[in-house]
């Protein structure tokens, strides 16, 4: 009972005369009523806490729109990787922190902007603070930060400023697959090459997806590209190597070329964006030679051993026809071929005619754009009246304008015991037949490649010859256009290869865009002198690793060889 | 004799008040809750050290509240004297013996802080003093313990520590005005204070103008010394109605709040439990100054009652100064929420200051006879 009794002062009760009485009893008042007032004092205080925290965390409430935003970044699953053939990395997305900014938070937006552009060289300052001032409650600041750079702002310790996580799309191998690949923005979105043709099924799907490419030969192609680009102090280059039974690319590069994690960075180079074997349309000169004599064998016109006179220049209405090597006796159809002339090429046209000419060539796909799984395909430029100059230019390659990757394609379907396969980028599947499309027969097929095969033995294309390995191929040298006249001594220079010639099963292109007359090719600047050397070292290269059988290096040189076809023995003794 | 002095200590254990050691149990629950999460979810570095200090504050807490009042009573003048000492010697030694700017002294497991030991010191002083005054105090019997404040509050300030300096004064104030002190000499008080400011502005490091430069200034300097409050109070928003649940605060985890698991706890606290969190742990420190108060109002001598009104004040200020901070309602002063933030000095200090309460909740009807030496 005494224990809950209110305070009384001491010697209260026990005082005994009346004016003590009235001294304690004030003094009892005032300790109670003072005590009242404390009370009351840290009851109104309490109020004013809770009043406060109302008004802080229900009234003002703010954020919660951006973490909702940050949440459903997070629910997503990252873009799905890319992989060669074998499954190596080509394509992968990492995780990592984007800056974003609360504008409405952010209340001394100049410091913040200078603070920012401290630690972020890379942005500007007027750009910052513009975005800081836009009054929104969510802008970006910077992408993709390493988690140095995030420690560093988070030590700035700024209000308003906040982290996301993300993704980046990295390319482990740089440069090596740029064109293919293509690359994606900021927000992960791909913008060129397989990147941007399967975009919605790399962000959609888990599941790597696994191209035709074999990343060694990739490497291969560009090394030897990159040599001989400076070898011979050419502009640029392209190469391309697919597989003819299927039509799977096995590697492509065009060069110059890019970083692909670096895209925004490339400043002023952005002409090596450009895809050269599937943008770019070229008139690939005596390539096209290929073409023509396959359609004089396919069509049996003559034998191959119909001679033609090449010794005076044709004339083409105002166009004068020579020879880059003119012969000044009569040619076979076999060595028109080999020897590459323009006049026996032009005089075997004029003999089939265009209703002939057109007609393959469109079979050949040649006034299509290709189908490959990219965006970048050029579509090939050709005249729409199929006059007598076209026939005649279009025989050795001019006139007629069609992507590296057509070319390919359709010497692939002419070696490929006339079947042509459309190219593609995603990897086949080997227990699958896939069905192409026949554009010459058999025997003109082996005929062509006994040909093709006599080039490298024998011919222009002797450069290109690989110790172990049956090559044949057939070189272009085309004049390119400097406006509207052709430039001597300007060349884009071409070597088409197949390998191994007895039952081909890859085709190698080597393009250099106007390679120099060095030394070591005594002056010439022909396709013979520079992309057959380099096609050659890509072969003699790539060929172990794709697993091609090498044969007795005596079987090539012997007179037993079924592959060699004696077609210009009586000229021989002659020249 | 043992077997006496242990029954009479088991009585004593029995009679004590342990709806406030419940309460304060509760409340430092909660504390290491936050501190848990505070570190990602880890008991270190700071919730393993947080109860290991908890419980030789509870050990020193039952300890002094079982002994006798009287006691403290005789020798609170000389428990004042020591902690004014020792206050001296951190602040003038302390600099010379080569410790820099420590606050303290390091008993390892706890740091002694001369400036918490005088919280405690300073209340017993006033209390004595007070008791054995007629009440109302006379205008003749202030100066003595003016001066008992204003000395330890001039050294805390020049340490400096402006929360300590101003728990000290309002404490101060509160025992005062309990005293019966007339109304009159509390206008002049304010008075002579609002007049002496500028001198005081002096006194104060560039920080603490600063801070109460953004304090009035509202928050122009946001990234300066206006830091600390515009995060806590976007943390406090972020945290909404339930918050954001246990270790999901952005805010705090990322960094973003300084001082996120001592001073600012309480935006922590919000942020995860949202306002309910906030309003929970209001309403348990509510409970307890109420728990408090019925000690004060129910203790009979004079010395226990201003002990107690002492103890009470200054958790009361802890918990006011420190919420009211972190919601921008006053300067950032260095004070911790009591009993929740990660520390080990004010803890002690305030777990000394419940163990004296609850030895005044067992000594509420004993006599102390008024000494009448000299001027005490």
């Amino acid at each position: 009972m005494s224990q809950n009794k209110l305070y009384v002062p001491q010697g209260y009760s026990g005082a005994s005369h009346w004016r003590d009485a009235r001294i304690f009893h004030r003094a009892l008042d005032m300790a109670r009523t003072r005590l009242l007032i404390v009370c009351c004092s840290f009851i109104l205080a309490f109020f004013i806490i809770a009043g406060r925290l109302v008004d802080v965390s229900l009234l003002r409430g703010s954020g919660e729109a951006n973490l909702a935003h940050s949440h459903s970044l997070q629910a997503r699953h990252f873009r799905a990787d890319i992989v060669d053939r074998n499954g190596e990395l080509l394509a992968t997305s990492l995780k990592t922190s984007s800056l974003y900014a609360n504008a409405r938070v952010v209340l001394d937006t100049k410091e913040a902007a200078l603070k920012l552009t401290q630690v972020l060289p890379e942005l500007n300052y007027n750009d910052t603070l513009h975005r800081l001032q836009s009054g929104k409650g969510f802008v970006w600041i910077a992408r993709h930060l390493t988690p140095q750079k995030q420690a560093e702002i988070i030590r700035l310790g700024l209000p308003g400023i906040y982290f996301q996580q993300d993704e980046r799309r990295v390319y482990p191998h740089g440069e090596l697959f740029a064109h293919v690949l293509g690359y994606t923005n900021i927000d992960n979105q791909g913008l060129g090459g397989v990147e941007r043709k399967f975009n919605e099924l790399l962000l959609s799907q888990e599941t790597p997806l696994k191209l035709s490419l074999d990343i060694r030969v990739q490497h291969v192609l560009r090394d030897e590209l990159l040599a001989g680009i400076e070898k011979y102090s050419a502009q640029g280059g392209a190469g391309m190597i697919m597989d003819v039974r299927t039509g799977e690319i096995i590697a492509m590069i065009s060069l110059p070329d890019f970083d692909p994690n670096q895209v925004g960075k490339m400043g002023l180079h952005k002409e090596a964006l450009f895809n050269r074997i599937t943008l770019g349309a070229y008139e690939m000169g005596s390539s096209f030679k290929i073409f023509n004599t396959a359609l004089y064998i396919e069509n049996e016109i003559s034998s191959l051993t119909t001679k033609y006179d090449v010794s005076a220049p044709l004339r083409v209405g105002r166009f004068r026809i020579k020879d880059f090597h003119p012969a000044h006796y009569p040619l076979t159809v076999a060595e028109i071929f080999t020897e590459s002339s323009n006049i026996g090429a032009a005089k075997m046209a004029l003999q089939m005619g265009s209703s002939l000419q057109k007609p393959f060539f469109e079979k050949l796909g040649f006034f299509q754009p290709s189908s490959l799984e990219i965006p970048e395909i050029g579509s090939p430029l050709y005249p729409k009246q199929w006059s007598e100059p076209t026939l005649i230019t279009a025989s050795y390659g001019y006139g007629i304008a069609i992507t590296p990757l057509h070319l390919v394609t359709a010497i692939g379907g002419i070696v490929n015991n006339g079947i042509m396969q459309s190219p593609t980028l995603l990897k086949v599947d080997p227990h699958k037949e896939k069905k192409g499309k026949r554009v010459v027969s058999e025997k003109t097929s082996e005929m062509m490649r006994k040909l093709l095969y006599m080039i490298v033995a024998q011919g222009r294309g002797k450069k290109a010859r690989v110790c172990g390995y049956e090559v044949g191929g057939k070189t272009g040298t085309a004049n390119t256009l400097n406006g509207k006249a052709y430039k001597e001594g300007s060349n884009l220079t071409s070597f088409t290869g197949a390998f191994p010639m007895s039952r081909p099963q890859y085709i190698v292109l080597i393009m250099l865009d106007r390679p120099q007359a060095i030394k070591e090719t005594y002056g010439f600047n022909a396709a013979g002198w520079n992309s057959a050397p380099v096609a050659g070292k890509v072969i003699e290269r790539i060929a172990p690793l794709l697993q091609v059988v090498p044969i007795n290096e005596e079987k090539i040189v012997s007179e037993g060889n079924p592959m060699l076809i004696h077609v210009s023995a009586p000229q021989k003794g002659a020249h | 004799m043992t077997s006496d002095i242990l029954r009479s200590l088991f009585q004593k254990f029995a009679r004590l008040n342990w709806g406030i050691i419940f309460l304060i149990l509760l409340i430092s629950a909660i504390g290491w809750g936050l501190l848990i999460s505070a570190a990602g979810g880890d008991m270190q570095p700071w919730a393993f050290k947080q109860i290991m200090r908890f419980s030789v504050g509870v050990f020193i807490m039952l300890t002094l509240a079982c002994t006798d009042l009287r006691w403290w009573f005789h020798f609170s003048y000389i428990f004042y004297g020591i902690s004014l000492l020792l206050l001296f010697g951190v602040e003038f030694l302390g600099s010379i013996g080569g410790w820099g700017a420590q606050r303290w002294i390091d008993l390892y497991i706890i740091q002694l802080q001369p400036s918490e030991l005088m919280k405690i010191a300073l209340v017993m002083a006033l209390a004595r003093y007070f008791h054995n005054q007629s009440l109302p105090l006379q205008f003749s019997k202030l100066f003595f313990p003016l001066l008992l404040i204003f000395l330890p509050t001039i050294l805390v300030l020049r340490q400096p520590d402006l929360g300590t300096a101003m728990i000290f004064l309002l404490m101060g104030g509160m025992l005062f005005f309990a005293a019966g002190v007339s109304l009159w000499l509390f206008a002049a008080g304010l008075i002579g204070t609002a007049a002496s400011l500028p001198l005081l502005w002096n006194f104060l490091h560039e920080y603490q103008q600063d801070r109460i430069l953004t304090f009035f200034g509202s928050t122009q300097d946001t990234l300066g010394a206006g830091y600390h409050i515009t995060q806590s109070k976007i943390a406090l928003g972020s945290g909404g109605f339930w918050g954001k649940g246990f270790m999901q605060g952005t805010q705090a985890s990322l960094n973003f709040l300084p001082a996120k698991q001592t001073d600012f706890i309480f935006t922590l606290l919000c942020e995860e439990w949202g306002f309910m969190g906030g309003a929970f742990l209001i309403s348990l420190y509510v409970l307890l100054i109420i728990m408090c108060f019925r000690i004060v109002l129910t203790t009979q001598n004079t010395f226990g009652r201003f002990v107690a009104m002492g103890m009470t004040v200054t958790f009361f200020l802890y918990v006011f100064i420190n919420i009211a901070m972190v919601m921008g309602l006053l300067p950032v002063v260095g004070v911790p929420l009591p009993l929740v933030s990660y520390g080990g000095t004010a803890m002690l200090t305030l777990l000394m200051g419940f163990g004296f309460l609850l030895n005044v909740s067992l000594h509420r009807t004993l006599k102390i006879p008024r000494l009448s030496i000299g001027m005490f």
